[in-house]
């Protein structure tokens, strides 16, 4: 039979070829891992944008739990006035239990200081961050829709409160595809514990899987089984594969028209390489120590260092050709000791971001980068059960918030927008959260009516039905 | 195909226009607005100075006074100065007090600004040629015999294409059974087979496999992949279903009863309406409330109520009928004669459905042997939970009363109780927090135990109630169900006009099919709905089921998007065939098995999965729609776990049951992962390879939590509908098979096998090929083999394996949501009795080498190919 004839004259420089070592990041396909098929190459390409836009990646900090607007850039006096004003608010059919019954209004307990040309108020502990707000659009008129966590984390996340749509990251790989043929359109930085809902806020949906989120976890192997087994040695693990594809040469002879077979032999030529590229590309020690020291790493605070770490891998991510990188920062949610909680996320994402900010700045990145800064809702300026003491803090509030974005197409050093006097509800400038996507869609080049997938009978797009651009937030 | 269906897509949806804001701002605002305070006297029963505003037409027209709008330019129009009373005139009369809210002038302002655009429902005019609408029409099928053959072979003959040859014995007996019963041919079911030389072989292996219980828990797997079946609610909490367990059973059991389809479809919609009493029909109702669902004190009860509504309407339309009736929510369906009235009107069909978990007696039939040994563990963790709480609260109280000064004596206050947590720490008050959490987790599972329906009832069950504490529910005789109003753009905010409870109106439209009248009475809604579509004249039920089926056995339906036979959807290629096999379906008692049957028996099925002139093929029917010869298909993420667990030997065919917890990536495990307030607990395997080594079907579906193998082979989401499943290639997938601690466990125990079973290295090797491929090894195969196996066992004898790491407490370090203080918690440890999976130290170093090979053999391409 010709098979045996054709392994033993062909194998050994293909062997050579497949699992020859010394070969650089930028040569092999890491695609990959992350979510190349062969039979389906191309759909990783990049593509050109609906419109000319300044933005081509975009860097997508999401704070779950819902910070409060009122707590850290937008500051309402008027609640040291009304603090501890005792009030009934009305069951009706809109509230959730959590909002209605006896409630008082409380006053911020931070001190907030101008920052900036603009001279916006923010929270003093963001002491770094406001020295770059001058690159910053802040905006506070957005409204979401849930005050339901995990629905309103998939409504921000995915653009529909039900679970199970793609991703805004996921929407912006298929609109844009991907500068890095070695790297996954979409990567996604979680904390060490998953939100409310999981992956799938992070998930593609009806899009092809090619789109999906990638997480490399904070914890454990960044990338799943990616390490082999104990006892698997190089040498054993090369062997046996030598074997595997061997069997697999000599099916793909029996089935010549079946391309598949080709494709799938290729996966594990490719998964073989990145074992041993993948932590090269997530090994953030190479940077310059003055570099880490801006983004909080090695610092006293060891929140902050573990921030810093994600946004810095971002920065390498969105550099090296990545689409849409998603840090996740978890426990806004302050319902009690809000001083504490909102004090602890606020030291530990100050340097982070700020760092981050300077660092596209220095870089030339942050033209051509859009940052974006949001959780799922904003906070309320009254509280329940706490009844004023010093362990109140805020609830859930889908009437306002502040959102702030940076970077390509943005009109930095702005504040657009306005909530009323107690900051319970947008008062100006108001806006859907659908309205967010569209913007964040335009400001990449991407026109939300275009950026269209047919799904279960109907074109499918982010914002569901169609929105309008906040033109307010634009350069 | 994918290419035209873009083109086609592209054409429509340019020529339908999309909705904008002001035609948003229509539905939600103008529309309820002109409804609620003008058309009484501009339009219904009267058009006051002569002014009608029920269509666009009459506001351009205007009254009296002249045209009411004037698009683009709301501060000259008519309507708008009158609305906010800048004029002489005022509307509505009644001066400032019947003012119109500022929010809703605001929205006139904009509307009319941009246009003053309207779509009202019925003013979607749909345009189709008839070919669009073939799915409503009446099945029609020509006089005379038919065969699946000559249906096919007429397509063929058309593209000058003939059939591809029958494939070989081995090969067909592979595919069969792995399409029957999703696990591969024993090797003395290919000897039966391949050694039988009479007429009826290959029907006596057909039967064999529809008879087998094994053929449920594959079908069934397709079944709960489209109705989305979890063992879980999904959201915050993601709390158990307790006896969801049990709807999953009874979709695997109507399957190999070969249950009547169309009594299949009433169990599912109506059961407890149509059999009242019945056990089986109530659990099978569980399918009304498989979709993801939440109520907790953060959400609000009139959108739980709607998501729910919005999630049925949507499933039936999509699961019974092909229909995407979830695209009339908002608006008239954009393609499809769905006015957005039938999507509501479906709807109130369901209006007086409630949540119900009532006591159901356990059927002979369902597996409960783990029963008491499940709640009994489960128990245990509760109490050991319980104690870390009351050893919490005992120590708070502790500190209180320290610094109080309250007596031993004295009993605390509830107030003192409360007051006495604040003496945690914040690290201990979030440890105690975690514990809460699992508390209420675990006693919300322990229901799995309790012979209950997972169900629904018509108007609330007084006692058997379902839904949380968070829910409120009248008691049934003071009960009326809610009205159901068409809702402007899916906004319970906009409430439009109320509907009766109905069914679709287009079947009856365009195919004379009549509509079914549903009444408005607490009970029977359901069953009237259920009994329309289980009618043998509704001309979508069996076409659909029957196209599903043609679908699992040939990797694409004969029209091939399964779940849309709407204008949008890929028109039959074969359309004759669809409704020959739909009628004969409904003729043979909607029996499942007969179409199986009909199908298998087809020369069809049974040719080669290539083509002898395999170029002339590709150039003439590029995605093989015409059926040249047999598609082949990478195997299932069930069927590769089921498969590699089967060969090795560690299959248990143990059926039925709650849920058993699989073998899973170790990281995942132990992820920590939100709940709300706190974390979920860890992750652990059933201690039990009894039950961990079971069918995948019979595993727990967490909806936060699946099982990375599965998910990495395109396993089904548990969120949306999935109708077809995917099957990409990506590296991620050969890290799975080639390093996952379940792949490397069962190579070994199936080199353990071999060795014991085998008298000699080759004869082990060729057990290996058989039990993997199904064929017989070759003298390359076993060359290759014992080269192979030559090189390892010099590698395994120089390399002892090193015994089995110790496990080690993990600890996690998280921030706390309560005080922004990190925490570091240890994660609970695995529980006592766990049953080890063989460990490499344990093992002589030629039976690692064998599991190297094996390694090989179960990563290769035949391995997780069929043809």
């Amino acid at each position: 039979m010709s098979t045996r004839s054709r392994i033993l004259t062909a194998s050994p420089t293909r062997r050579e070829l497949l699992f020859g070592s010394g070969m650089g990041l930028g040569s092999i396909a890491l695609t990959a891992l992350l979510g190349q098929d062969t039979a389906q190459a191309g759909v990783l390409d990049a593509k050109s944008p609906h419109h000319a836009a300044k933005a081509k990646r975009c860097i997508f900090l999401l704070m779950e739990g819902g910070p409060s607007h009122i707590d850290t850039f937008d500051p309402k006096p008027k609640l040291t006035e009304l603090h501890m004003t005792k009030f009934q608010k009305e069951r009706t059919k809109f509230e959730a239990n959590m909002n209605t019954g006896e409630r008082y209004y409380v006053r911020s307990p931070f001190e907030f200081k101008r920052a900036g040309k603009m001279g916006i108020e923010i929270n003093t502990l963001l002491e770094s961050f406001g020295g770059v707000v001058d690159d910053v659009c802040f905006y506070r008129g957005l409204k979401a829709e849930s005050v339901n966590h995990p629905t309103a984390l998939y409504h921000l996340n995915c653009g529909n409160q039900f679970g199970g749509d793609p991703a805004v990251g996921a929407w912006v790989a298929y609109g844009l595809g991907t500068e890095n043929r070695n790297l996954p359109g979409f990567v996604v930085l979680p904390d060490v514990a998953y939100p409310q809902g999981g992956a799938a806020n992070w998930g593609s949906g009806y899009l092809p899987a090619y789109y999906q989120g990638t997480p490399l976890r904070a914890q454990g192997a960044p990338v799943l089984d990616m390490a082999p087994p104990p006892g698997m040695t190089p040498e054993r693990q090369r062997a046996n594969l030598e074997f595997l594809q061997d069997l697999n040469r000599r099916h793909r002879d029996q089935h010549p028209h079946h391309d598949d077979l080709a494709a799938r032999i290729e996966s594990y030529e490719l998964a073989f390489r990145m074992q041993a590229e993948m932590p090269k590309v997530l090994d953030i020690d190479s940077e310059a120590p003055a570099t880490k020291s801006i983004y909080g790493i090695g610092g006293p605070d060891k929140e902050a260092d573990a921030v810093g770490r994600r946004c810095l891998l971002a920065r390498r991510m969105i550099e090296a050709g990545v689409r849409f990188v998603q840090v996740v920062v978890m426990g806004w949610d302050s319902h009690d000791y809000i001083d504490k909680a909102h004090g602890s996320r606020l030291r530990a994402i100050d340097k982070p971001v700020a760092g981050l900010l300077a660092d596209l700045k220095r870089t030339g990145l942050l033209d051509d980068t859009l940052v974006v800064w949001a959780g799922e809702f904003g906070r309320s300026p009254d509280n329940g059960i706490r009844q004023g003491t010093q362990a109140w803090g805020r609830d859930h509030n889908a009437n306002a918030m502040t959102v702030w974005m940076a970077g390509g197409g943005v009109r930095a050093g702005s504040i657009v927008g306005e909530t009323d006097e107690t900051g319970g509800a947008a008062a100006s400038v108001v806006h859907p959260l659908r309205d967010f996507h569209v913007t964040l869609l335009h400001l990449l080049g991407l026109d939300d009516n275009k950026l269209r997938y047919f799904h279960a009978g109907r074109e499918k797009q982010l914002s569901q039905v169609g929105g309008q651009v906040i033109s307010e937030l634009l350069a | 195909m994918p290419r035209a269906r873009m083109l086609l897509c592209g054409i429509a949806a340019s020529a339908v226009g999309f909705a904008g804001p002001a035609e948003d701002l229509f539905q939600t605002s103008i529309l309820p607005a002109l409804k609620r305070d003008c058309l009484g006297c501009h339009g219904e029963g009267q058009t006051l100075a002569g002014l009608d505003l029920r269509q666009r037409e009459g506001l351009l027209r205007g009254g009296q006074r002249g045209p009411s709008v004037i698009p683009g330019n709301a501060g000259d129009s008519l309507l708008y100065q009158v609305l906010i009373g800048k004029g002489a005139l005022s509307m509505p009369p009644g001066g400032e007090a019947k003012r119109l809210k500022p929010e809703t002038l605001a929205a006139f302002k904009e509307w009319i600004d941009g246009g003053a655009p309207w779509a009202d429902a019925g003013a979607v005019k749909w345009t189709y040629a008839p070919a669009d609408l073939w799915a409503l029409k009446p099945l029609s099928v020509s006089k005379g015999e038919h065969s699946i053959d000559s249906f096919i072979r007429s397509r063929l003959r058309e593209k000058d294409l003939t059939p591809a040859p029958a494939a070989d014995r081995r090969t067909l007996l592979r595919r069969v059974t792995f399409d029957l019963t999703g696990l591969p041919p024993a090797p003395a079911e290919i000897d039966a087979f391949v050694s039988d030389r009479s007429a009826d072989a290959w029907e006596k292996v057909v039967d064999r496999l529809l008879a087998s219980p094994r053929y449920g828990e594959r079908w069934a797997r397709h079944w709960l992949d489209i109705v989305r079946y979890a063992d879980t609610n999904g959201y915050s909490n993601d709390f158990e279903r307790p006896n969801a367990w049990r709807y999953r059973d009874y979709v695997i059991r109507s399957f190999n009863r070969d249950k009547p389809y169309n009594q299949f479809v009433r169990e599912q919609i109506a059961g407890d309406e149509w059999k009242p009493g019945d056990v089986e029909s109530l659990i099978a109702t569980g399918f009304l409330r498989s979709g993801p669902w939440e109520h907790t004190a953060m959400s609000v009860e009139a959108v739980t109520r709607q998501m729910w509504l919005d999630d049925v309407a949507g499933a039936v339309g999509t699961v019974f009928l092909g229909m995407t009736t979830g695209c009339a929510r908002c608006h008239d369906h954009k393609f499809d004669p769905i006015p957005t009235a039938d999507y509501y009107r479906i709807q109130a069909a369901f209006a007086s459905t409630e949540f119900a978990r009532p006591a159901a007696p356990f059927l002979q039939t369902e597996n409960t042997r783990d029963m008491e040994a499940g709640k009994a563990r489960l128990q245990q963790s509760i109490e050991k939970t319980d104690a870390r709480l009351a050893h919490f609260r005992t120590l708070a109280e502790e500190r209180l009363r320290a610094k109080q000064s309250i007596p031993a004596n004295q009993s605390l206050t509830p107030a003192e109780n409360t007051a006495a947590m604040k003496e945690l720490s914040a690290e201990e008050f979030e440890e105690f927090k975690l514990h809460q959490k699992h508390q209420q987790l675990y006693r919300e599972s322990l229901d799995r135990y309790a012979a209950k329906a997972f169900a629904v009832s018509s108007g609330p069950m007084d006692g058997a109630t379902d839904g949380g504490p968070n829910l409120k529910y009248s008691k049934r005789a003071e009960y009326t169900p809610a009205d159901v109003n068409i809702l402007a753009g899916g906004s319970l905010q906009a409430p439009g006009e109320r509907v009766a409870p109905g069914v679709l109106a287009a079947p009856a439209r365009y195919g004379g099919f009549p509509e079914a009248a549903i009444p408005t009475s607490t009970d029977g809604r359901r069953l009237a709905l259920a009994n329309w579509i289980a009618n043998a004249e509704n001309p979508l039920t069996a076409r659909v089921i029957v196209n599903r089926v043609w679908q699992y056995h040939f990797g694409r339906g004969i029209a091939a998007d399964t779940s849309n036979f709407g204008k949008m959807g890929a028109k039959p290629t074969h359309p004759e065939l669809l409704d020959w096999l739909a009628q004969s379906f409904m003729e043979d008692g909607w029996s499942i098995k007969a179409l199986h049957r009909k199908i298998l028996m087809s020369e069809t099925y049974r040719q080669a999965g290539g083509h002898p002139a395999m170029k002339i093929v590709i150039e003439r029917d590029p995605a093989n729609q015409l059926l040249a010869y047999f598609p082949p298909r990478r195997l299932e993420a069930e069927e590769i776990r089921d498969s590699i667990l089967a060969v090795s030997g560690e299959l248990s065919l143990e059926a039925g049951g709650p849920g058993a917890l699989p073998q899973i990536n170790e990281d995942v495990a132990q992820q920590p992962r939100h709940a709300m307030g706190s974390l979920q607990p860890a992750y652990f395997p059933s201690p039990e390879k009894r039950l961990r080594n079971r069918r995948t079907i019979y595993m727990f579906q967490q909806r936060s939590l699946a099982d990375p193998a599965i998910e990495v082979f395109n396993g089904a989401g548990p969120d949306l509908s999935c109708e077809r499943r995917e099957a990409s290639t990506v590296p991620t997938q050969a890290f799975t098979m080639l390093n996952s601690s379940f792949a490397n466990d069962m190579a070994l125990a199936m080199a353990d096998r071999l060795v014991r079973e085998s008298p000699s290295p080759a004869g082990a090797l060729r057990r290996a090929f058989l039990l993997s491929y199904g064929r017989d090894a070759t003298d390359e195969d076993i060359a290759l083999g014992a080269a192979h196996l030559t090189k390892m066992t010099a590698f395994h004898r120089a390399h002892p394996a090193a015994g089995p790491a110790k496990q080690k407490p993990i600890v996690h370090t998280i921030t706390s949501e309560l005080t922004g203080e990190q925490f570091r918690f240890q994660q609970q440890e695995r529980p006592p009795g766990y049953e080890e999976n063989l460990h490499v130290s344990a093992v002589a170093p030629e039976t690692r080498a064998l599991a190297d090979v094996l390694l090989g053999i179960l990563n290769a391409n035949e391995f997780v190919y069929v043809y």
